[in-house]
């Protein structure tokens, strides 16, 4: 088995190849949002494109799931985040509930200079399209509903695990552990078996709030229109990079 | 909505006046202690034709209740049309719904519900078209609609949901002659909120329990609803008013407002408050008592009497004029004015052409799913809903949002 320290280097690995990766995606994507092309060929072509992207998220969530069976207390207090980021985690990740929060602020942009337009008579398309269509609209309010009650239910089995560790057994093994004046308190087999069995079930959890944030990105992307997608998917990775880049500077700034 | 605050006891000096009430609370702590119910509710024009009403209640926030369009079917044996116009179905989730053939009988709407920025769903919609014929003289229908906003958990907005349309008919219908509108509103809303008051002191069975507030803290009487319920005649628009949510009449493309907001520092309701010997505190806006920012609504007894249930009633007649009725939650009008509300209803009404007087019945929903230009009036009244609702997300309102849309137009 590797040493702890060498857990925690390939897993800083994992995260730092997984924001390379996401800055080469952005880069990819900006350049697809420029490209002028005929409509039925691009739309497969950026199809295509946010798929690569969903798959690019999915292999990384299963890269460290890998690694957390290792180790997984590093990914719920992540070394390799600011200050900032690490305050803004829901179990060792974003919220689920984040992306269709996205999708509001962005869709929201557009709708306010076109009401004006309508209002003034510049407009008339279909009207309930705006933005996000009646159809589109229904159903990531439908999704939202979903994702938020899921969520829950998660921060809730990870409410249930913090507790336990004040519970039967850790603390009981604690209680009854002695030390030697002066010296740490030492761990012994039964604390090892106990801690184990606890960070199982913390993997078990990151799993699952893996999942959640896959499902959802994926359900999002597939409601959403190509065009929509990737405008969707370069804010969101802007977004990411931009807390962690500035969240680094805060912190340097303040020591 | 947003209504509900954290601690009274929090606010200096002002503390002999509080009964014990909800801790002071972050709003996650909120989000904690509230079940996420269904989150929104909404209506689009994708609609699917729920399973009839005693399926379709469970535990929906919204529920459309249309009358079955009369068959043509000339196999339906002479008669059965009446039967037929009397079977109601459940619309769940689906708003532009649904028109009968004899369009003067049924109104035409939208409706949009949606959690927004919330994450817990506190509004609820009821809308039943024909809910009563009480004014038998003129065989006309009498439809309703109501927008309840529940603040501190949903249960009391679920309960108006399920329950006023049926109270408000019950006093229409005995009481007619002698009783005016007015009268029969505030018997009504009064009963309402009896029944709420009545079935908190019953929640005692826990087993019974709709939502889990009631699991978590024994006395729930800290939740409440507003209440703004149109009851359209053919020559009437009845509203009922208690709260902040807002009922709206665009007539000729100028916003009339048919209700006033109930808010702690209306002066009229501050002295009311005073009167009763409630004080209105400052804490992120007037608050009666530091703690609920309206100064009406259903329920929310550790509040009484400084807020109470009597609606304010306004009675109008209508007009040839008269384009669209807008009720709506404060998650609306928080972010959008009167006039522009109106604005974006009435292009959206002009848009598309009235209903034609004859249509298939009984396909309404696959229509108004293909609907192109002037098929149909609904799905107008459902642009309106959802185009308002996305302007007021897009305005970052951060509460629930609720949007009806009723069209007025006459002689369609």
């Amino acid at each position: 088995m590797a040493s702890p320290s060498s857990h925690r280097g390939q897993q800083h690995c994992c995260f730092n190849d997984w924001m390379n990766l996401q800055e080469h995606d952005l880069s990819e994507l900006l350049q697809a949002q420029t490209v002028e092309e005929n409509g039925g060929d691009k739309e497969v072509q950026l199809r295509r494109l946010v798929d690569k992207n969903v798959e690019h998220f999915q292999a990384y969530a299963q890269e460290r799931t890998r690694l957390a069976r290792d180790h997984v207390s590093p990914f719920f207090a992540p070394s390799w985040c600011s200050s900032l980021e690490s305050s803004l985690l829901w179990l060792a990740g974003c919220r689920p509930s984040l992306f269709i929060r996205l999708i509001y602020a962005l869709s929201g942009l557009e709708i306010e200079s076109q009401i004006k337009e309508f209002l003034e008579g510049l407009r008339s398309s279909d009207l309930s399209d705006l933005s996000l269509s009646a159809r589109q609209f229904s159903m990531v309010n439908e999704l939202q509903g979903r994702t938020i009650k899921e969520e829950e239910k998660l921060s809730e089995e990870m409410a249930c695990l913090q507790e336990k560790i004040a519970d039967q057994p850790i603390a009981v093994i604690a209680k009854e552990t002695t030390r030697v004046l002066g010296q740490s308190f030492e761990t012994n087999e039964q604390a090892d078996e106990a801690l184990d069995d606890h960070s199982r079930s913390m993997v078990s959890i990151l799993e699952a709030a893996d999942k959640l944030r896959i499902n959802t990105l994926k359900a999002l992307v597939s409601i959403l229109s190509p065009v929509q997608a990737l405008d969707f998917l370069i804010a969101g990775k802007k977004l990411h990079i931009c807390i962690h880049q500035w969240g680094n500077k805060r912190d340097q700034k303040h020591g | 909505m947003a209504g509900m605050c954290c601690g009274v006891n929090m606010v200096g000096g002002e503390t002999e006046t509080a009964k014990p009430v909800e801790p002071p609370s972050s709003q996650s702590a909120r989000r904690r202690r509230m079940e996420i119910h269904q989150q929104f509710r909404f209506v689009a024009s994708d609609v699917a034709v729920a399973p009839p009403l005693e399926n379709g209640r469970k535990r929906q926030k919204v529920e459309v209740v249309v009358p079955l369009p009369p068959r043509k079917s000339s196999k339906l044996a002479p008669g059965s049309n009446e039967d037929e116009e009397n079977k109601y179905f459940a619309v769940n989730g689906c708003g532009c719904v649904v028109s009968s053939s004899s369009s003067d009988r049924t109104p035409k709407f939208g409706m949009t519900s949606v959690c927004g920025r919330r994450r817990d769903m506190e509004d609820t919609v009821a809308i039943h078209p024909c809910f009563s014929k009480a004014d038998s003289e003129n065989h006309s229908n009498l439809h309703f609609f109501g927008v309840y906003d529940g603040h501190g958990c949903s249960h009391v907005a679920m309960r108006c949901k399920d329950r006023m349309h049926e109270i408000v008919k019950e006093e229409v219908e005995t009481a007619r002659d002698s009783s005016s509108w007015k009268e029969t509103m505030k018997r009504s809303f009064s009963r309402m909120d009896r029944e709420i008051t009545d079935w908190s002191n019953a929640a005692a069975d826990v087993s019974t329990s709709p939502c889990r507030c009631e699991l978590r803290t024994p006395q729930c009487d800290a939740v409440g609803s507003t209440a703004v319920v149109a009851v359209v005649t053919p020559d009437k628009i009845i509203i009922s008013n208690c709260g902040d949510s807002r009922a709206v009449l665009c007539r000729n493309g100028s916003a009339i407002p048919l209700s006033v907001d109930h808010k702690p520092d209306r002066p009229d309701e501050l002295e009311r408050i005073q009167e009763a010997g409630g004080r209105v505190i400052y804490w992120d806006g007037a608050r009666v008592l530091g703690v609920l920012a309206m100064s009406r609504a259903i329920g929310d007894n550790y509040l009484k009497p400084y807020v109470i249930s009597d609606p304010e009633v306004t009675i109008i007649d209508r007009t040839n004029e008269d384009d669209c009725l807008i009720l709506a939650t404060d998650g609306l009008w928080d972010v959008v004015s009167n006039d522009t509300a109106c604005g974006v209803a009435r292009i959206c009404l002009q848009s598309r052409k009235p209903a034609s007087p004859v249509r298939s019945p009984g396909r309404s929903c696959d229509a108004t799913e293909n609907a192109s230009a002037g098929e149909s009036s609904d799905k107008a009244c459902a642009d309106a809903s959802i185009l308002l609702t996305k302007l007021a997300l897009a305005r970052h309102s951060t509460d629930n949002v609720s949007v009806v849309v009723v069209d007025l137009r006459r002689n369609l």
